[in-house]
């Protein structure tokens, strides 16, 4: 029977949740503490944003992004840390505003593997770690990453795709669209990791390489990962959105934070706010849907004191330990800022049985290893290159940091036009140390605690990272580039000091799982102690896996919304069948 | 952005002076200043923010970071001066006197690659977030450089302006100085490489020095253009790039944490 739902946050999670229900019949309030900067958003047609092709706005000046100063987290590595060497900022934030983070990616969109999803039982403990099985399977999920793919526009060539990757995530539906221009920086990256036996291929993303769902198809501005699209070409979760407010069922409220869930016993009544002048509301429903991402779901579960007998929430926050690879070509110019961010994507270190890493992670007391996937060919834009130079020319004993050389080195742009960057992920463990709580001290604009995150990296991600940096280096050497590395970016980032995590990739905190002594949601996304709330975001993921998390974070969702509306997939006949392995 | 963030915590409890006038943007005339002593900024220009002793200061540091062939004599091509890097310093630190506050230009292009209307221009509003963090940022950053602008003066004996161009180096590259120095140059390139609506980067000479074609909406690229091969080999003998050749990537490489390595060619 549809009743009323209030969803908290707009982002990938939240629209598809609304979508579902609102198409179900529900009345669904979806408020939205960021900004709308799109016009139209509710009718049919263009949807004119204020996006632009603008490095300063999107990437120094808050623009899509929470601005520390209103909204500050706090990090620190261990819980015993002094409170001095807390760091006070932009810790993972994600972008903030209608929408979400997802539409101000370069949308990629790769699946999960069958060993994310059962980790514990196919590949075994990891020493320190909280390794845990998601309530469900690969084969549960494959639907409905199918039916999003359709849904929000995939470009991407299924024939292409290597076996040893299909294996781990059988898929037959063919994407909707194909793959659009393969970019210079990513085909030179790709060749180098064909000559290492590697196996890169087009990346799946939700840009368009032809028009879809009304919208243009890409025309290649350059302007992708941390930009929202100007010209609405990868409108990714803001096509459910959009299908949710166009049922006439569903109300957005942008510029509107939620302060606290309201419940009695184990039933939720609604929500507190505050709008966009600042002043106190409040709002009822039958069931309230938390979709904040892992990092602010946690945060408000916290702040509205939602029952937590086993001391879970906020628990097992995951990021990914990003390494970034350099391939440095002085012999030609790669123009790395025309197209999609990066075309081309290698998925082999992903894998535990990748050459070699079963021995490395013997050798270091673990039952196996992994990285994730590698994004190949990104650069950045002059600002970020310019601040690079900045901070490197200090390292170089005798050379004055501005200068002559600074504007040498813009011209001859190594970090910029003559780079192909590579972006490399590693597969985060679940650990109980790192986690969300409230912090002691500091406060948002609206005097409510900040979110304090206590995170380091365990033995499984420093093995990791020693075993496939290297070859991340060698990758880009193979390339043909003069200058070649790799670096992890915890260590480049922490140079300035004390530095947060960063990737973007935040999983976790509101975990899913079949106990409730060790879980937090369950298999339907219902928190095991209330009878309708509801988590519909990254904080519901049981492990991190070594893929870009947005496709699953919907694939996710919209199992969820389909558990409510009872619209579900039957659960796969081969489910009960195992992996065969 | 951590650096940045980190710098801005600092000196904010010093004294602010205002100097707001309300009213239209007011860009520096690029006069090309030629002689043995430092090119100063012009008299009669009047700022939002900035004292016109405050302007010649930071017009006088921003030329030694990012040098334009009146700053030295190897340099050919235009520098922070000629960038109007002051200008865009100004409209950072008066942003609330314009309405609505000079903080996001807006979108979604500009009339620079196509476009018939430059939408950049018109600024968005900012929110009730945005408004109380712009507003102490920018408290902050007027804090700072007052006082960054007093040290530079103090450190060159009472007016930096006045000083030879080798000691204005001298000043900016080591002891008290470097904070700020840091800060300033991280604003300098904001206002030498970001889109010319924030006051720098006048007649885009920021983006021709460096080959950036900047913002490409709404015409964008070809997908031949996106897959073509490029020349321009560079030469990898002298100045910074044969340091990083012989031993300073690896260097660098190293204190970054990393692996890497240089192929010959």
């Amino acid at each position: 029977m549809p009743g009323k739902a209030i969803i908290v946050g707009s982002g990938p999670g939240g629209s598809v949740m609304a979508w579902e229900l609102a198409v179900a019949g529900w009345n669904v309030v979806i408020f939205e503490q960021g900004p709308n900067y799109y016009t139209n958003l509710g009718g049919s047609g263009p949807f004119p944003t204020v996006f632009s092709n603008d490095e300063l706005k999107a990437l120094y000046r808050y623009f899509e992004q929470p601005d520390p100063l209103a909204y500050p987290r706090t990090f620190r590595q261990t819980a015993s840390q002094n409170a001095a060497n807390t760091f006070v900022g932009d810790v993972n934030d994600l972008p903030n505003q209608v929408g979400g983070g997802f539409p101000h990616s370069d949308v990629k969109t790769t699946r999960m593997w069958d060993i994310d999803f059962k980790g514990l039982s196919l590949l075994g403990p990891v020493p320190g770690a909280d390794m845990a099985d998601w309530p469900f399977e690969y084969s549960d999920l494959a639907p409905y990453y199918d039916e999003i793919e359709t849904l929000i526009g995939v470009q991407g060539d299924l024939a292409s795709i290597p076996a040893f990757v299909l294996q781990h995530q059988p898929q037959t539906k063919p994407f909707p669209m194909p793959p659009g221009a393969q970019m210079r920086s990513s085909t030179l990256l790709a060749a180098g990791a064909t000559r290492l036996g590697l196996h890169p291929f087009p990346f799946p993303m939700a840009a368009n390489s032809v028009p879809y769902n009304g919208s243009p198809a890409c025309n290649n501005c350059g302007f992708c990962s941390g930009y929202g699209c100007p010209i609405s070409a990868k409108p990714a979760n803001l096509i459910p959105l959009r299908l949710a407010l166009q049922t006439g069922r569903t109300q957005l409220r942008p510029q509107t934070t939620v302060t606290q869930v309201n419940y009695t016993g184990r039933k939720a009544t609604g929500v507190t706010y505050l709008d966009a002048q600042g002043n106190p509301g409040g709002e009822t429903a039958d069931i309230v849907v938390l979709a904040c991402s892992a990092i602010l779901t946690p945060r408000l579960a916290l702040l509205s004191n939602l029952p937590d007998p086993y001391s879970r929430i906020g628990k097992r926050i995951m990021f990914q330990n990003f390494y970034d690879g350099f391939a440095i070509f002085l012999n030609q110019r790669v123009h790395a800022y025309r197209g999609r961010s990066n075309t081309q994507v290698v998925f082999d270190f992903n894998d535990p049985n990748f050459p070699g890493a079963r021995a490395f992670a013997l050798l270091c007391g673990l039952p196996y290893i992994r990285a994730g996937l590698c994004e190949l060919g990104g650069s950045q834009n002059p600002i970020a290159e310019g601040k690079f130079y900045q901070e490197i020319l200090g390292f170089l004993p005798g050379v004055q940091f501005f200068g002559s050389t600074f504007k040498q080195l813009m011209r001859a742009s190594l970090l910029r036009d003559r780079l192909a960057g590579v972006d490399c992920f590693g597969t985060d463990m679940p650990y109980l140390t790192n986690n969300v709580t409230l912090d002691p001290t500091i406060k948002d604009l609206n005097g409510q605690p900040a979110p304090r995150v206590t995170y380091q990296i365990g033995k499984f991600e420093q093995a990791s990272q020693d075993f496939f940096v290297p070859l991340v280096s060698a990758m880009c050497g193979a390339s043909g580039a003069q200058l070649y590395a790799a670096i992890p970016q915890s260590t480049a980032n922490s140079l300035g000091g004390v530095a947060p995590p960063s990737g973007l990739h935040t999983m976790g905190g509101m975990q899913m799982g079949v106990n409730p002594a060790t879980s937090v949601v369950d298999g339907n996304g219902l928190m095991h102690t209330m009878d309708n709330v509801f988590c519909s975001d990254g904080s519901v993921f049981a492990t991190s896996g070594g893929s870009n998390p947005t496709n699953t974070i919907m694939a996710v969702a919209l199992r969820t919304a389909r558990g409510i509306t009872g619209r579900r997939y039957p659960a796969p006949a081969t489910a009960a069948m195992g992996f065969g392995r | 952005m951590a650096s940045d963030e980190a710098a801005e915590a600092l000196g904010s409890s010093a004294p602010v002076s205002r100097r707001t006038v309300l009213g239209g943007l007011t860009l520096i005339p690029v006069a090309a200043v030629l002689g043995s002593i430092p090119p100063a900024a012009s008299a009669e220009t009047t700022f939002q923010y900035l004292s016109p002793h405050q302007a010649a200061v930071l017009d006088a540091a921003t030329r030694r970071l990012i040098p334009g062939p009146t700053d030295n004599s190897q340099e050919t091509t235009p520098g922070a001066h000629e960038a109007n890097v002051v200008n865009y310093l100004d409209i950072m630190l008066a942003a609330f006197s314009f309405s609505p506050p000079m903080v996001h230009a807006g979108g979604p292009w500009s009339n620079r690659a196509g476009g018939s209307q430059d939408f950049m221009a018109d600024f968005v509003p900012l929110d009730r977030a945005q408004t109380y963090a712009w507003q102490q940022r920018i408290t902050n950053l007027r804090a700072q450089y007052t006082n960054g602008i007093a040290l530079l003066d103090q450190l060159a004996g009472g007016d930096f302006t006045s000083v030879s161009t080798a000691q204005q180096d001298s000043i900016l590259s080591t002891g008290q100085a470097v904070p700020f120095t840091q800060l300033l140059f991280g604003h300098t390139i904001e206002g030498m490489y970001s889109v010319p609506e924030y006051g720098g980067n006048a007649n885009l000479v920021g983006w021709q020095d460096i080959q950036w074609p900047g913002d490409s909406q709404p015409r964008g690229y070809t997908d031949a253009e996106v897959e073509a091969a490029q020349g321009d080999a560079l030469s990898a003998s002298s100045g910074i790039i044969g340091l990083l050749m012989r031993g300073g990537w690896a260097q660098t490489v190293a204190r970054m944490g990393g692996k890497g390595g240089v192929n010959a060619r």
